[in-house]
């Protein structure tokens, strides 16, 4: 009866021990999963989506709550802010913020944005049909990117230079097709419909946006191409070592700012139907600002598509609360500078914090 | 008949063993200046077929420079380089690395801002159509080579950043990368260094079994004793020159210090 318990027990110890062996293993393939999940939200643009929530929320109330003096949650406002963002900010910062991931700048987007739009208009003008037009804009701004990329790596100076040189000489290549004076541009309709016609609350460019930045996140996330640009600009000798094309990565990213910009001013041309050179002068360190907000690192490496998104949003959002409560209009960059400095500080913090 | 058939197995022995005696890589008097400083003094060795290979000497003696010019990144001033024979020329790290020549670097080619699955990967992406990656799978396999190859403490996911990684889990990472990507020939450049006992135990248990699949390892270290237990074959530098080769059976530890102490 006692043997017979005991072997009895005996089983039970192993039927345990085997249960005991599978949950361990069980509990550390989920404790694997859960540490991927956790690190895969902390590479996200996670944290300022939180933020870009609560603001909105805080926005939407305070709006519900005073109509009649902070028209927040108006049709005008909302559609406003849709179709201002991407092309104030948002498309140009794409581009701005992929190559930063890749280590490197662009500071003649502005410049690009206002050649390459002119470029177009001036020929649409003189005959040209607008698509023709509008491609030959495009590869003009494309063009204007790769160059600033080969000045770069063939000179081996930084791109922060080479850019505010290429800046300057743009600037000039402006005054001397255009002049100073605005260049009118209306599209012909089907264009319009293209360009800047509002399918319900959503302006057309806000639409060209969203698809332009999930392309974006599948090239950057998702494609060889991606891996590459992140390894460059994270460390280059590494890249080097492993095999990765640097110089071919860098070259693909300057275009890419470059046709984004070009893309920028189009779009900016349409929907305004009107090119004032003067625009372009802040838009290279608003698109580095909306970056830096969306949490990319000024040393290249780090950055998600959302995060520029957001940062493009958030920059847009500020100046819209200050005009609808009626701030001066004089002060409105010092917020936006503001938040530019809390967020790396605050970007820092958490690096330094996971690290 | 039969002394036919001798004649035909002798006739045929000298070839064979000829082949078998054609080392894996052969290095005939290189040299290489950085200005006045001759950094490479004529030096020539060879790495054998299934062979683990100690690459000795003090710091300064050109060890880091040999590894560079084995792997591709820099290019010698004269002397020959011969793989499997022939002779070849290594204008880039891609030239080293198309022959099958792996090299885990002192300080780890590791990129801090991207995950271990995208670093054990990175320039050789698992890619479909138009460069778009299995990003799944190449968690997986970053995650199973983690877990079998080099067992090392703390890295719960391939989804972490390098950045957040110690130095022994980073060379661990190194090491899991050159291991994937099965190589004819690994160089390890001071892999110890950061390693903790155990993994080191594991790195080297690991060369060994590379080297039964036929595959050889260049070890360059500082630590003799461990050298002299994994290595088959020594090759010591000192001021740029070979001064001492030996194989295991042929030296001993003291004999090594001494060589590497005297330069």
């Amino acid at each position: 009866m006692l043997l017979h318990y005991g072997s009895w027990q005996k089983g039970i110890d192993m039927k345990l021990q085997e249960s005991t062996t599978e949950a361990v293993a069980a509990t550390r393939e989920q404790r694997a999963k859960a540490a991927g999940r956790r690190y895969r939200r902390q590479q996200s643009a996670f944290d300022i989506l939180i933020i870009f929530l609560i603001v909105q929320v805080i926005s939407v109330i305070y709006g519900l709550i005073n109509p009649s003096t902070f028209a927040y949650n108006s049709f005008a406002n909302i559609q406003n802010a849709l179709g201002a963002i991407p092309v104030v900010t948002g498309i140009p910062a794409l581009g701005v913020g992929i190559l930063m991931i890749a280590g490197e700048f662009d500071l003649s987007v502005g410049a690009n944005f206002i050649f390459s739009s002119i470029l177009m208009a001036q020929l649409n003008t003189n005959g040209l049909s607008v698509w023709l037009a509008a491609l030959i804009g495009m590869a003009v701004g494309t063009g204007i990117g790769l160059l600033n990329g080969v000045i770069t790596l063939r000179l081996g100076i930084p791109s922060f230079i080479t850019t505010l040189g290429t800046m300057l000489i743009w600037q000039a290549g402006t005054l001397f097709v255009h002049g100073a004076s605005s260049q009118p541009f209306s599209p012909s309709p089907v264009v319009a419909v293209l360009f800047t016609e509002n399918l319900g609350v959503f302006p057309a460019d806000f639409l060209w946006f969203v698809v332009l930045a999930i392309a974006f996140w599948a090239l950057l996330q998702r494609n060889r191409i991606g891996n590459h640009i992140f390894a460059a600009g994270g460390n280059k000798q590494a890249a080097t070592a492993t095999g990765v094309r640097v110089d071919r990565t860098k070259l693909i990213a300057f275009s890419l700012a470059g046709a984004c910009a070009a893309l920028g001013g189009i779009l900016s041309a349409s929907q305004i139907g009107n090119i004032a050179p003067s625009t372009g002068d802040v838009l290279p360190l608003q698109a580095i600002a909306a970056c830096v907000i969306g949490g990319l690192a000024l040393t290249g490496g780090r950055g998600t598509i959302l995060g520029i998104v957001l940062g493009s949003a958030l920059i847009y959002w500020i100046s819209d609360v200050l005009l609808l409560i009626g701030a001066p209009g004089f002060y409105i960059t010092a917020p936006v500078g503001i938040l530019i400095i809390a967020a790396a500080a605050i970007y820092e913090i958490l690096r330094a914090r996971r690290a | 008949m039969s002394m036919d058939g001798m004649e035909t197995v002798s006739a045929e022995q000298p070839v064979q063993s000829g082949e078998a005696a054609t080392p894996l890589l052969e290095l005939r008097n290189v040299n290489k200046h950085y200005g006045l400083n001759h950094v490479l003094n004529n030096v020539s060795f060879h790495v054998g077929r299934a062979e683990i290979l100690a690459l000795l000497g003090d710091n300064g003696a050109g060890k880091s420079t040999m590894v560079k010019t084995i792997s591709g990144v820099v290019q010698p001033d004269s002397g020959a380089l011969l793989w499997d024979g022939k002779p070849v020329e290594f204008n880039s790290h891609a030239d080293a690395a198309e022959l099958g020549i792996e090299t885990i670097y002192q300080d780890s080619a590791l990129v801090d801002s991207m995950t271990i699955a995208r670093n054990i990967f990175m320039g050789r992406e698992l890619a479909g159509p138009l460069g778009f990656i299995r990003l799944k799978e190449m968690r997986e396999i970053a995650s199973h080579v983690l877990r079998t190859i080099v067992a090392i403490e703390g890295i719960d996911s391939p989804d972490k950043l390098v950045g957040s990684l110690s130095g022994g889990q980073k060379q661990a990472v190194a090491i899991a990368r050159a291991v994937h990507f099965k190589r004819t020939l690994l160089m390890l450049d001071e892999p110890t260094s950061a390693l903790a006992v155990r993994a080191t135990e594991a790195l080297f248990e690991y060369l060994r079994s590379l080297r039964t699949q036929g595959l050889s390892s260049v070890l360059v270290t500082h630590n003799l004793y461990d050298a002299y237990r994994i290595c088959d074959r020594f090759v010591v530098m000192g001021r740029g020159q070979v001064v001492f080769q030996a194989t295991q059976k042929e030296t001993s530890v003291e004999e090594l210090t001494e060589h590497v102490s005297r330069g």
